[in-house]
């Protein structure tokens, strides 16, 4: 540390170039997947924070809910089965809102309209307001964000393309669906905006995207064999299922790998151009006694130092950022995924500073005393 | 067994079959504490590969080398580089120092790579550049250092870690005379003073004067001349 640091205090410029490079590395690094959070969140939070374990789905519908009908019959039989011990239906419907009788732009908000028994498992907690009650069945608790869209607590709205109108009794938070927010309602109101148009049920009663399950140990493959058409899937294949969620995840995924397999080759040729600059100074050490441990140690303590302190001006500029940022901005950045990829950048810079270590070891002492040419 | 330095018929070969060529040819020579020896002798006699060899740098195709009473023949690398940082002292022949450290830390560098570094270090290292008139330079950096500052600041760095023996490779070629002189005085004085067996490589027959032997390398064979 020693070295490294008397180092830093004599070639300031140089280091800091590299830091330079290193914070804007992963500046990015923390924006990209702060995005990719964002945008997953709003494609999927309703699902995501869902107390459910696993989803039964119409077979043949790739795990989607709006591929997806069944009746609500299942539900009953489902509860039977080992393992399971809850269930709970739900509807989900994309719509837009209108607010009043207005024709104007920012009065049409898109929603989505899901549909689930009151009081059950599915219904988020009530951040303002009160939660669903079936007395009052035309009651919705919607996503707070469309409060920021001038929706207010005992506001009523209409649907496009539908004579149904819905009063916001309570709002809850974190609740997006597919990119917009979530509006939870009764079933009964979520079947009369769904099948408005007549035979749109197929005929089927009680009808219903899904039915969702507690129940730690479910066996998909019971479920499947004693409800004959049915295909069961863990929250987490149902969350892939959404409409564009994998693609789009895939791409910030994707787009991540590159910028840090990238960041791990820049910072290596960086890291090791100025070992080759030192082989002299590294070989005089040698000469006077030096291991290889304490040089390799040199350079690892300063890259080492080095990364951590952009890794901080990073996280510090992606928060200053962040705090800029327009509000409808899908950005989410969590700890959790701040310290994640924190700790992969310091991983990526430390090995792709292991091939400058490598070269010391190879450096031969003699080569200080201008023998080897 | 004795301290200070003993060579044994040492040979050193570069090279393999027909390219083969012998650098050095059965030396042997024995320096005790107190005593300075110079060598001397043209250019690729073998005198640098000689020194590598005292110096724990490079190992003899054949005989033995003994440092401070220890065979250094059989060690490992990592056993040689403790070596070369307690028992051993080498002057080089520019003075390599490290850029970025002021002369201070130049020896406190070389302390660290033993290990903690204590207050009494500082002092003795303190001490030491003052007694080579550096007291006032401590922290300046190389490259606002003479030439003769520089080299007395390797010497320093040499002596850090009281080593029994001292190796110096041509230590006055970049000086001029008057400097050259005082660098070489230096290293006498230091050899008398805290007895360090030293040998010291060179061109200039008008450094001999301070040494106590005189030997000379033709070809890979070392002769004593005075
Ligand atoms: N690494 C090596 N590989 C092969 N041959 C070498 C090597 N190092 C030195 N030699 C040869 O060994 C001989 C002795 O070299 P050495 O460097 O010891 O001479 P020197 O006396 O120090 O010369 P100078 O006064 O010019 O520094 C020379 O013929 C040289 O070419
Ligand atoms: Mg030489």
């Amino acid at each position: 540390m020693f070295l490294a640091l008397k180092e830093f205090a004599h070639s300031k410029m140089r280091f800091f170039m590299i830091t330079i490079i290193f914070v804007l590395t992963a500046w990015l690094v923390f924006i990209l997947s702060g995005l990719g959070n964002g945008l997953s969140t709003l494609a999927a939070s309703t699902f995501q924070n869902m107390d459910a374990d696993y989803v039964i789905f119409e077979q043949g519908s790739q795990s989607s809910m709006s591929k997806s009908l069944l009746s609500n019959q299942l539900a009953v039989k489902a509860e039977q089965l080992p393992n399971v011990t809850a269930t709970s239906p739900m509807g989900i419907s994309m719509t837009t809102a209108r607010k009043g009788e207005s024709n104007r732009n920012e009065d049409k908000v898109d929603i989505a309209i899901i549909g689930i028994n009151p009081g059950s498992f599915l219904e988020p907690r009530f951040v303002a307001g009160h939660g669903l009650s079936p007395d009052k069945p035309d009651g919705v608790i919607v996503n707070e964000t469309l409060q920021d869209k001038g929706f207010q607590l005992g506001d009523t709205f209409q649907l496009d393309g539908s004579m149904e109108s819905l009063t916001i009794v309570g709002f809850v938070e974190n609740q997006t669906y597919n990119h917009v927010a979530s509006v939870f309602t009764s079933l009964s109101e979520w079947r009369k905006i769904a099948f408005a148009a007549p035979g749109s049920d197929k005929g089927i009663p009680d009808p219903v995207n899904a039915i969702m399950l507690q129940g730690k140990d479910i066996r998909p493959s019971d479920i499947d064999a004693n409800l004959p058409g049915t295909d069961t899937v863990t929250r987490g294949a149902a969350t892939q299922g959404l409409p564009g969620y994998k693609e789009e995840n895939g791409s910030i995924i994707m787009m991540l790998a590159f910028l840090l397999t990238i960041s791990a080759f820049v910072l290596g040729v960086f890291f090791y151009v100025i070992t080759m600059q030192k082989t002299h100074q590294f070989g005089i050490m040698k000469a006077i006694g030096a291991t290889n441990g304490f040089l390799g140690r040199v350079i690892l303590s300063q890259v080492f130092v080095l990364s951590l302190s952009s890794i901080v001006v990073g996280i510090l500029l992606t928060y200053g950022t962040a705090a800029v940022m327009p509000k409808e901005m899908p950005f989410k950045l969590s700890v959790d995924l701040v310290i994640v990829y924190s700790v992969i950048l310091l991983v990526i810079a430390l090995l792709s500073s292991l091939i400058s270590v490598r070269r010391i070891t190879k450096i031969d002492p003699l080569q200080a005393l201008g023998r080897v040419e | 067994m004795s301290k200070g330095l003993q060579i044994q018929n040492v040979t050193k070969y570069y090279g393999e079959g027909m390219n083969r060529l012998t650098a050095l040819d059965r030396v042997s020579i024995e320096v005790e504490p107190g005593e300075f020896a110079a060598v001397v002798g043209p250019s690729g006699s073998g005198k640098s590969t000689f020194l590598s060899i005292a110096g724990a740098l490079l190992q003899a195709s054949e005989g033995e080398v003994r440092v401070n009473g220890k065979s250094i023949s059989k060690l490992s690398a990592r056993e040689l580089s403790a070596v070369r940082l307690r028992d051993i002292g080498f002057i080089m022949q520019s003075s390599n120092l490290i850029p970025y450290l002021n002369v201070m830390d130049q020896l406190i560098v070389v302390k660290k790579m033993g290990g903690k570094v204590s207050a009494a270090d500082k002092t003795h290292a303190h001490r030491l550049l003052d007694d080579l008139g550096l007291g006032s330079k401590l922290k300046s950096f190389p490259e606002k250092l003479s030439g003769g500052e520089k080299q007395r600041v390797a010497i320093a760095r040499a002596l850090i870690h009281n080593p029994s023996v001292i190796l110096a490779d041509e230590p006055t070629a970049s000086l001029d005379t008057q400097r050259a002189y005082e660098v070489v005085n230096l290293i006498a004085q230091e050899v008398k003073t805290r007895r360090k067996a030293a040998i010291m490589v060179t061109h200039d027959e008008r450094m001999l004067e301070h040494c106590d032997k005189v030997y000379h390398l033709e070809d890979g064979k070392l002769s004593l001349v005075r």
